[in-house]
């Protein structure tokens, strides 16, 4: 059984429809990521995974039970993208709080949590008011992981956090996959949903576009290079395999790749290179490429 | 629903100690000023200088005559009283939801395990609970004040008849005040409507029982069934009164949660 099963979610406010037939399948053990710009509709999918929304249209299974039941979220953990915390207690009393809505489930992970996401005692005891933004995100995923809870949803969760703890919420993330917890992560930035998870769902407009390894997803994307050579540009860089496209001005060269990149990096290492830029593919490139595909289908 | 309760106390604490002693201060100092002045004989004097007519509507209609009685009633109907149930009881309607929607910890609150029934019954018992405890620190106030001047007393079945109508006002705008609530996204918006509601069925009734014309609306406001010269003076019973108050809050109330139920979060 799927830990989580939405089947054509469908929502509209007003005259915008912010999802508009979404469905894919989360299992035990697997880290999807759900991927999207802002206001694709993700924040309204994961709203409407914990009832807060209801749906036009479609279904939702969390953990085999519809989300209106309270008792299908005493399993799951969420973090919202918007997270505000009652600013009035300190960060003991806080995660104290939420722990206390599942008696059944003790905060287990909380010690192992405050270490990884490094929350001093010091954090803890201030009101939660007073501290900044990165560390009530911390907060925030400790509150939504603490209770080790089977199901997580995760909206943005790297928000705030600076790279070494976003390092660490990563190999977290990854540990909870290994021991068969469900984590759908949901971001606008495509390096930390590859860095982590092993599908994809890419959303945008309220439309499902596609659901992915993400390696699959990785080898089709197109990627561009830009190198500058000392002297003149070496020649047949256009027939190398992989390399779609190429663009030579001087001794400088822009290329556009998809899939591996070894032999162009072998093609590159026997030359004499002066700069070379390599930039993190974008989420726009991803939906062009989508885009193309369905284009050419159609 | 305890944790919520928890919660709610821990958030409103202070402003409910505060509402409540100043419930009880101001019921203790109506009893000094009518101890220690001859505050009848004062206002007799100067009613006597005003026309007939407002002579007779301000002696009758606000005092019931000038006994010390009718003035100790008078201060429960007084305007700081009325604002200071009033003020709680739309404040915690006002969080209850469109408070807690606009400051962004609902949508954390109910990703967790807990029904919204649950979530909305929580702020309705912690509700009714602070709203009769500022009652009961109103009515020790006027109690001991009492006593501590030496006033003739009061039965203890007419104060508690007073405390029960005072008690169902603030629970009737509480109810109006939550249907508002369940229905708004901005705290700031709905707690004025919630004031304004007060406001108006207050400044109604109080027109309405001076000038004629507007008589026929005085049935129509909350303010018409708080009756604490009649309860206090004139002995009458508060059945009907209280009874009409909680349909007013029961109506309010059925009306929030089916809306609560249904709404969008946040």
């Amino acid at each position: 059984m799927p830990a989580l099963e939405v089947a054509d979610l469908a929502k509209r406010y007003g005259r915008v429809r912010a999802l508009r037939g979404v469905s894919f399948a989360l299992e035990p053990g697997e880290i999807l990521g759900y991927l999207g710009p802002n206001g694709a509709g993700k924040t309204t999918t994961l709203r409407l995974v914990l009832g807060l929304a209801r749906a036009d249209r479609g279904s939702v299974r969390l953990l085999g039970q519809p989300p209106s039941r309270p008792a299908s979220r005493e399993r799951v953990g969420f973090l919202p993208g918007e997270l505000r915390l009652h600013g009035g207690m300190t960060g003991h009393a806080l995660l104290d709080h939420f722990a206390r809505f599942r008696p059944a489930r003790p905060p287990v992970l909380r010690e192992r949590l405050l270490g990884a996401l490094d929350l001093r005692g010091s954090d803890l005891s201030r009101r939660v008011k007073w501290l900044s933004h990165g560390t009530r995100q911390k907060l925030g995923l400790v509150i939504a992981l603490q209770h080790d809870p089977d199901v997580v949803l995760l909206d943005e969760p790297t928000n705030g956090l600076d790279p070494l703890v976003q390092q660490g919420f990563c190999d977290l993330v990854r540990e909870l996959a290994a021991r068969g917890r469900a984590i759908l992560l949901s971001s606008h930035v495509l390096s930390e949903v590859e860095a982590v998870c092993g599908r994809v769902a890419v959303l945008r407009e309220g439309e499902l576009l596609a659901v992915e390894q993400i390696g699959a997803l990785r080898a089709r994307l197109v990627r561009r290079l830009e190198a500058r050579f000392r002297g003149p540009a070496p020649g047949g860089l256009a027939t190398l395999p992989g390399v779609t496209r190429a663009e030579v001005a001087g001794s400088a060269v822009t290329l556009w790749l998809r899939g591996d990149v070894n032999p162009l990096l072998r093609r590159l290492a026997a030359c004499e290179v002066e700069h070379l830029v390599f930039p993190e593919p974008q989420l726009e490139d991803v939906f062009l490429d989508l885009y193309r595909g369905r284009a050419g289908a159609g | 629903m305890r944790n919520l309760l928890r919660l709610l106390l821990a958030r409103h604490a202070a402003y409910v100690l505060v509402s409540g002693l100043l419930l009880g201060g101001f019921q203790w100092l109506i009893c000094a000023v009518v101890a220690s002045t001859d505050v009848t004989g004062a206002l007799g004097t100067l009613v006597q200088s005003l026309p007939p007519m407002v002579q007779s509507m301000v002696s009758e209609q606000f005092f019931g005559g000038f006994s010390k009685t009718s003035l100790l009633a008078f201060g429960w109907a007084h305007p700081i009283a009325q604002a200071v149930g009033a003020g709680l009881a739309v404040v915690l309607a006002t969080q209850a939801v469109a408070g807690e929607s606009e400051a962004g910890t609902i949508e954390l609150t109910l990703g967790q395990p807990i029904a919204r029934h649950t979530y909305l019954a929580a702020h309705v018992v912690f509700a009714f609970a602070v709203l009769a405890f500022v009652t009961l620190a109103g009515l020790a106030g006027t109690l001991a004040g009492g006593r501590f001047y030496g006033l003739e007393p009061f039965r203890l079945a007419a104060l508690a008849r007073l405390g029960l109508d005072y008690l169902a006002l603030q629970v009737a705008l509480f109810g109006l005040a939550l249907m508002f609530s369940t229905f708004g996204r901005e705290g700031s918006r709905v707690a004025l409507f919630g004031f304004l509601c007060a406001l108006v069925s207050y400044l109604v009734h109080v027109i309405g029982t001076m000038w004629d014309g507007w008589a026929l609306l005085v049935p129509f406001t909350l303010h018409a069934y708080y009756v604490p010269k009649d309860i206090l003076v004139g002995g009458v019973g508060v059945a009907r009164p209280v009874a009409i108050l909680l349909a007013v809050a029961l109506g309010g109330l059925l009306v929030a949660w089916g809306r609560f139920h249904r709404r969008d979060l946040p």
